[in-house]
């Protein structure tokens, strides 16, 4: 039980030191000296005020109901926070509206009025003289703040107070010696002014007008000169001085530059000479100048020069420094430079072929299995680990497949610029400069050039020599063909052989630099040679080979510029060949595909053309018909094309396999009498077996595609190139792990062939290279046997099995949101709060309407009290008035009826 | 006939030396007086049979009209017509029957009709044999009207008429037509599908006639004849629509089950004669749908199927299915299955274009968890070998199908993993053979995957990016066959090329050298004459001149 109300008090009382040991008198006496007492006053009431606040039941609000048991997931706030006490917070409402909304409503339909922000006006702990006194001490303060060191003008624009035409400055009375007469006229037409009758106002730095009684200046004491003070005006007097010696310096330096001007014409008078066109070389010289002082000696105003001088050498501040150049670097380093280019380019090719910049690409193919997709992350990721074993066995391929350095520049019209442009592999970026730096190839020096290079070279393509002969034989200019029709148009009366001419003047005449539609039109001009191409080799006259390498070269070298454009072109040829003639293609098909793995790295992991039209390569292979010799030629120029294209990247070709050892099954003089091997045979409709004993060997014609008289013949060479195919390509996949599988059906049919030819059906020098493949396919077999070890594909690290422990949130909080969805937890969080704002701003919106209706009914009580009053007053009045009547009339009667 | 074709003739000459200048439409006039005049006399003899026995002569007359016989010539359908209506008139009036005891001479009448009778009949089946489209088809009408009355009113019963009369001979007159496609056409949708009873004896002598072995053509008409009737009657279905009024009293003809009896039948000789290859693939084909649910017993069709699967090559494959389903639902006992299915797996089979259906079957085969792991090995280790072999569209559907089978027989994950104690220097020889047939024998378990680790370096980067799968965590449970069957050149193709509105994503990169030379020796001097650029490989072995 606690104790009772009273013991309480008495214990709080003494805790707080109110009740304590008497003091000695003594002590009394040191604390009121001291002024202790007065604060052991005020620390004393505030204890009482404390104790007293304590105290008062009524002023804590008791709790609604008794509280609930505590358990953990209760929102404590309740318990926590018992003691709200109403009284004080209505009260602190109240105030606080009283100052804010009570004023407001006062103000309500009144305009205008004065603010007083005199200092302390509203502070009632002040005397008045106190506030006169930090008046007075604020404005001598603000007299004595320096703006600038440099500011000479500050004191006169102050204003001063006057009082009947006097200064009511201290010093007005013992005026310094040095003070400008111009400041005392001004002080006098201002005394003289109107303004002298008036109240004088005063501008304090707020800007706000203050209204200064006139007693005020008049309380002002006179006293002496504060140390400040006398320091200041020393400062002001040296100030001036400064000024004035400023002054006299720059009229001197006037009158000097004056005569400077003179002292040409001094000098003239001196020789006897007259002077020779002095306006002009004036100006010539001010031309020679810088503009802002020349501006200065035109007789520009110094501020305006002055700007200008700023705003230069503010540019002056952004502009480069300039750079010590590089210096003109030696053959070796430039050699060196290009190696390294080359080296940087193959690496990109090599990480191309690898497939690891390719993430969108691999996204278009898995679509539907995100799990594959990941996979290949995973995958990259490994891959990432055997770069440098692939870059090692580069370094070694880079020598054998590409051409050595120093002849590279033969085919300086077209590569030496581009390749120092495309250095960067953001091709956009330099698709300007690229421009730029080609510029001139296309033109007549280049095509010097090249002319020159195949006259020291002997070997004279029709086209030249074409050009030689009649070298204006073409018309200079050409329209840039829209489409190709219209180019076929153009072409009508070109010969084929000077077709390259024409390219090249095209070129040249539209040349990106010249006209800024030309980029375009070069765009669909190159787009147009792809289709030329295919068109000129479908022709039934043949064209010339060089030609079409001439124009394939040609697109190379736009395609630099144009990627997409060609690249479409190319896309829109396989297009059209998949659709209307999968497995016939034409020369034409044949000649993009050949382009293709000319212009496009066909050793990249995906390719937007090289992979197409290596599917187109391969479904010919795969589907193709096998009854004609053409149709075996056709497959063999695309066999050789899809080995050509995996050259350096020696991905497998299935299609490849199976059509080689299929074809050299047909083509064998006899038929295998046992399966060979798990190829699909494919038999044509009628025998192509090789039959005659006497056909001679040579090498494939392109032109064969379309069929050859001399069947037998093309027979041999087919074999003969099948045969050699078969060598290339047991090269190129040696170090596949299936090379066994892959290759042993290869080598019984190659057996097979030897024996069946044995009747010297195949000339010697087929037999001998069939010897030779065989040998190396037993080579490498036996090789890939010795060097064949088992599968070890899956070293990886064990999967952690899966857990089923829920999600365990350390140091729970049940008031705390736990979502682990971001956006709908912060939704929910700004659902709330707004809740809680509205809720809030309802209440004291209640509150204010309440506070509004309890003031105007105050109001109106007191408005009707007054009313009351006032007319209690004149009723008094009139009563009084009235008996007072009364009573005269009273005494008159009197004094009448006393008459009487 | 005689005298009016004399006086057609008469008239004719006499009249040609004075119109030879006349325009044709004169001549077609006269022609049509001509037939006006022949139908009128035709006309006039039928209805004098009708009138009296004595015109009886008269059938003989019109019987002489009708020109049977002379192959390619037109039939004189009129006559045939008129004559169809007499014997239909004779036999509704029991004309055709010989009443018991009847006179002599009433006996020598029926048998001179029925004499008639057979000859007009033998007339009009040789019409539907050699004649012409229409003729055939008119005389096919008349046969079966003829077949219809004597089947109705004749005495001896109608199934007399239906199986060993005059249906039989009207339906082996319709096989053998010549040109008769037509007329076939005619025969199944008019007859054989309209109505449920001639459907009936159509099964029956479909079988009869099959008994013997016939020629392929024949075969082939009796396919398209028996595969036409595709919808097989449920067992409630009751049998409304009959040619034969009276085949309503017969119980068989009502009776589901008789139908399907007969129907099976005829599909059981047909598929017991000498069926050639393409017959074979044929109804292989479409045996689940049309010719199974004819048949009440199923099993009835195991020799067909195991001979079938015994052939080989896609007829194996068609065959598997039908197979598949006896096995599993009426208890076949196939010796050998797995050693089969093995055995189907050659050179062919990834470029058929059966693969996509083999592949799902061979998935159900594969999918019990209790086949040895050995077998699966097997199964696992030739397709692989296959693979190497196989066109890109096989290959993304092999890898995801041997991925499935690792899942489920982890065992046979040593073809992909197998740490060697001590490396031999000379190698590690494959210890699979491919040769045997028997894949419980191959010891491909104890071999590697070497063909799907060189598949990881395919020329097509997204069948390489598939077959990269095996070497990767096995985390995913399985993956869906059915995604990875049905792809083609065509379709690769079209998804890499697009339809070429959308402009490329990224730019294409482009080789950042210029080639010397593509087809020509341009410039070769100054390599040295080594060719060694890009493009040396084509340059070698084509001359581009």
């Amino acid at each position: 039980m606690p104790p009772s109300q009273l013991k309480q008090l008495k214990a709080s009382l003494r805790d707080s030191g109110v009740l304590g040991p008497q003091q000695s008198k003594k002590q009394k006496r040191q604390n009121a000296q001291s002024g202790a007492n007065v604060q052991n006053r005020i620390k004393r009431n505030a204890a009482l005020q404390a104790i007293r606040d304590r105290f008062n039941p009524f002023e804590i609000k008791a709790p609604a109901s008794r509280g609930k048991f505590d358990v953990t997931t209760r929102d404590n706030k309740g318990a926590t926070a018992p003691r709200v006490r109403p009284g004080v917070t209505k009260s602190l409402g109240e105030e606080r509206r009283r100052a804010t909304l009570l004023q407001e409503m006062n103000k309500k339909n009144k305009t205008g009025g004065i603010l007083d922000r005199r200092f302390g006006e509203n502070d009632p702990t002040m005397t008045p003289e106190e506030r006169a006194a930090e008046r007075f001490a604020r404005e001598s303060q603000r007299k004595l703040r320096k703006d600038s060191m440099f500011n000479l003008e500050e004191d006169e624009e102050e204003f001063q107070l006057t009082h009947g035409g006097q200064s009511l400055t201290f010093d007005g009375v013992n005026l310094d010696d040095f003070q400008d007469r111009e400041l005392e006229e001004d002080d006098d037409e201002m005394s003289d002014g109107e303004m002298s009758r008036k109240r004088k106002r005063i501008f304090n730095e707020d800007g706000e007008l203050e209204e200064v009684p006139e007693k005020e200046g008049d309380e002002q004491p006179d006293r002496k000169k504060s140390k400040n003070e006398v320091m200041k005006e020393l400062i002001a007097k040296s100030k001036f001085y400064k000024h004035e010696r400023q002054q006299a310096k720059e009229d001197d330096d006037d009158l000097r530059e004056e005569l400077d001007k003179e002292l040409p014409d001094l000098f003239a008078m001196l020789r006897g000479v007259p002077a020779p066109a002095k306006p002009a070389n004036d100006k010539k010289d001010l031309e020679s100048m810088n503009p802002e002082r020349a501006a200065l000696i035109e007789g520009n105003s110094k501020e305006h020069a002055d700007k200008e001088y700023d705003q230069q050498l503010k540019q002056l501040t952004f502009d480069k420094r300039s750079k010590p150049t590089d210096r003109t670097k030696t053959e070796e380093e430039k050699a060196e430079e290009e190696a390294q280019r080359l080296k940087t380019l193959e690496e990109e090719r090599l990480r191309r072929m690898r497939g690891e910049e390719l993430d969108d690409s691999d996204e278009e193919q898995e679509d539907k299995e995100e799990e594959e997709e990941e996979e290949d992350d995973d995958d990259d990721g490994s891959d990432d680990e055997s770069i440098p074993d692939d870059a090692l066995a580069f370094g070694l391929r880079q020598t054998t497949t590409r051409p050595e350095l120093g002849v590279e520049d033969e085919d300086d019209f077209i590569i030496d610029d581009d390749l120092v442009e495309t250095r960067s592999d953001v091709s956009l970026s330099f698709i300007e400069s690229d421009e730029d730096m080609s510029g001139e190839e296309p033109g007549e020096s280049s095509e010097e050039e090249e002319e020159e290079d195949e006259l020291i070279n002997g070997f004279t393509t029709p086209a030249q020599g074409d050009e030689d002969a009649n070298p204006s034989g073409i018309a200079f200019t050409f329209p840039c063909p829209e489409d190709h029709e219209s180019f076929l148009q153009i072409l009508e009366k070109v010969a084929v052989e000077d077709l390259p001419t024409v390219i090249q003047r095209i070129r040249a005449l539209h040349h990106p630099r010249l006209h800024s539609d030309n980029k375009a039109k070069l765009g669909r001009f190159s787009a147009i040679l792809v289709q030329h191409v295919a068109y000129l080799a479908n022709q039934p006259e043949h064209p010339p080979f060089a030609i079409l390498e001439n124009i394939l070269r040609h697109i190379h070298s736009m395609s630099k510029v144009y990627p997409d454009k060609v690249a479409m072109a190319f896309r829109d040829h396989l297009r059209e060949m998949s659709i209307s003639r999968p497995l016939n293609p034409l020369p034409g098909d044949l000649i993009i595909l050949t382009g293709v793995s000319t212009i496009f790295p066909t050793s990249d992991h995906f390719h937007a053309v090289a992979t197409p039209a290596h599917l187109s390569i391969a479904r010919y292979l795969e589907q193709g018909s096998v009854d004609t010799l053409a149709d075996i030629s056709i497959g063999a120029y695309a066999a050789s094309l899809c080995l050509q294209y995996q050259m350096i990247s020696k991905r497998y070709i299935p299609e490849f396999m199976n059509y080689v050892l299929n074809a050299l099954c047909n083509l064998s003089p006899e038929e295998p009498s046992k399966s060979l091997g798990f190829f699909p045979l494919r038999k044509p409709q009628e025998s192509l077996r090789l039959t005659s004993k006497s056909a001679k060997h040579r090498k494939m014609q392109f032109w064969d595609i379309l069929g050859s008289e001399s069947k037998e013949e093309l027979k041999v060479a087919l074999i003969a190139t099948f045969v050699s195919l078969l060598n290339s390509a047991a090269e190129l996949w040696a170090a596949k792990s299936a090379f066994a599988e892959i290759f042993t059906p290869a080598l019984r049919l190659l057996k097979h062939l030897k024996k069946s030819s044995k009747g010297k059906q195949l000339p010697s020098d087929v037999q001998d290279s069939l010897q030779v493949t065989l040998d190396k396919l037993e080579q490498l077999l036996s090789q890939a046997r010795s060097n064949r070890r088992p599968l070890l594909l899956h070293n990886h690290r064990p999967l952690a099995i899966k857990t089923s422990i829920p999600k365990f949130e350390e140091n729970f909080n049940p008031d705390k949101h736990y979502d682990p969805d971001r956006e709908r937890a912060e939704s929910n969080r700004l659902r709330a709060e707004y809740k809680r704002e509205h809720k809030g701003a309802m209440r004291e919106l209640r509150k204010d309407a309440n506070f509004i209706a309890r003031e105007k009914l105050r109001e109106k009580k007191e408005r009707d009290a007054e009313y009351e009053k006032k007319y209690k007053r004149l009723v008094a009045e009139i009563q009084n008035e009235e008996g007072r009547e009364a009573n005269a009339y009273e005494r008159e009667r009197k004094m009448r009826k006393g008459k009487r | 006939m005689a005298p009016t074709g004399d006086g057609a003739k008469g008239s004719k000459k006499r009249k040609n030396p004075k119109d030879s200048g006349v325009p044709s439409s004169k001549r077609r006039a006269v022609a049509e007086n001509q037939s006006e005049d022949a139908m009128a006399k035709i006309q006039e003899l039928e209805e004098q049979i009708s009138e009296s026995r004595k015109y009886y002569n008269n059938i003989a007359i019109l019987l002489s009209m009708l020109p049977a016989g002379q192959a390619g010539g037109k039939p004189n359908l009129a006559v045939a017509v008129a004559l169809c209506r007499v014997f239909c008139r004779l036999i509704a009036g029991g004309n055709l029957s010989e009443p018991r005891g009847a006179a002599e001479n009433e006996k020598v009448i029926v048998a001179w009709l029925k004499e008639r009778c057979q000859e007009y009949q033998k007339a009009l089946l040789d019409i539907v044999r050699n004649a012409d489209a229409s003729s055939q088809i008119t005389a096919l009408t008349l046969s079966m009207r003829l077949v219809n009355e004597r089947a109705t009113n004749m005495p001896e019963g109608d199934i007399y008429v239906w199986t060993f009369g005059l249906f039989k001979a009207v339906f082996e007159a319709v096989v053998e037509a010549q040109d008769g496609e037509a007329l076939r056409a005619e025969f199944l949708t008019n007859f054989v599908k309209a109505y449920d009873d001639v459907r009936y004896f159509t099964f029956h002598h479909v079988s009869e006639y099959a008994a013997t072995p016939r020629t392929s053509e024949t075969l082939q008409v009796l396919i398209s004849m028996l595969s036409e009737c595709d919808t097989a009657p449920t067992p409630e279905h009751e049998f409304e629509s009959f040619y034969n009024k009276n085949a309503q009293k017969n119980k068989k003809l009502v009776s589901v089950n008789a139908h399907k009896k007969r129907a099976q039948e005829a599909w059981l000789a047909i598929l017991r004669n000498n069926l050639s290859q393409s017959q074979r693939k044929a109804l292989l084909r479409i045996m689940s749908h049309t010719i199974e649910p004819w048949f009440s017993r199923p099993e009835l069709l195991m020799d067909f199927l195991t001979d079938s699967y015994d052939v080989g090559g896609a007829t194996s494959l068609l065959a598997l299915s039908g197979l598949f389903y006896l096995i599993q639902e009426k208890n076949l006992d196939y010796p050998q299955f797995y050693t089969k299915l093995y055995s189907l797996l050659d050179a062919d089979l990834l470029h058929s274009k059966h693969r996509s259906r083999f592949f799902r079957l061979m998935n159900t085969f594969l999918a019990s968890t209790h086949l040895p792991a050995m077998l699966v090995a097997s199964f696992i280790k030739r397709l692989s070998r296959l693979a190497l072999n196989a066109p890109p569209a096989a290959i993304v559907a092999i890898v995801p199908w041997v991925y499935n089978l690792f899942k489920e027989h982890p065992t046979c994950t040593f073809m992909l993993h197998r740490v060697v104690r001590d490396d031999p220097a000379t190698g590690f020889p494959d210890p699979f053979d491919p040769f045997e047939p028997d894949p419980t024998r191959t010891s491909a378990i104890d071999s590697s995957l070497w063909e799907l680790e060189t598949l990881q370096s395919h020329y097509h980067p997204n069948v390489a990016s598939i077959a990269r799968i095996i070497s990767e965590q096995f985390t995913k449970q399985s993956y869906n066959l059915e995604d990875f069957l049905d792809y083609t050149y065509q379709g690769m193709l079209h998804a890499e090329l697009g339809t070429g509105e959308k402009p490329l994503k990224k730019l294409p990169v482009v080789e950042y050298q210029i080639p010397k030379r593509i087809f020509t020796d341009r410039g070769l001097e100054e390599d040295g004459g080594v060719d060694a650029g890009p493009g040396s490989l084509v340059r070698a072995l084509w001359d581009f001149a």
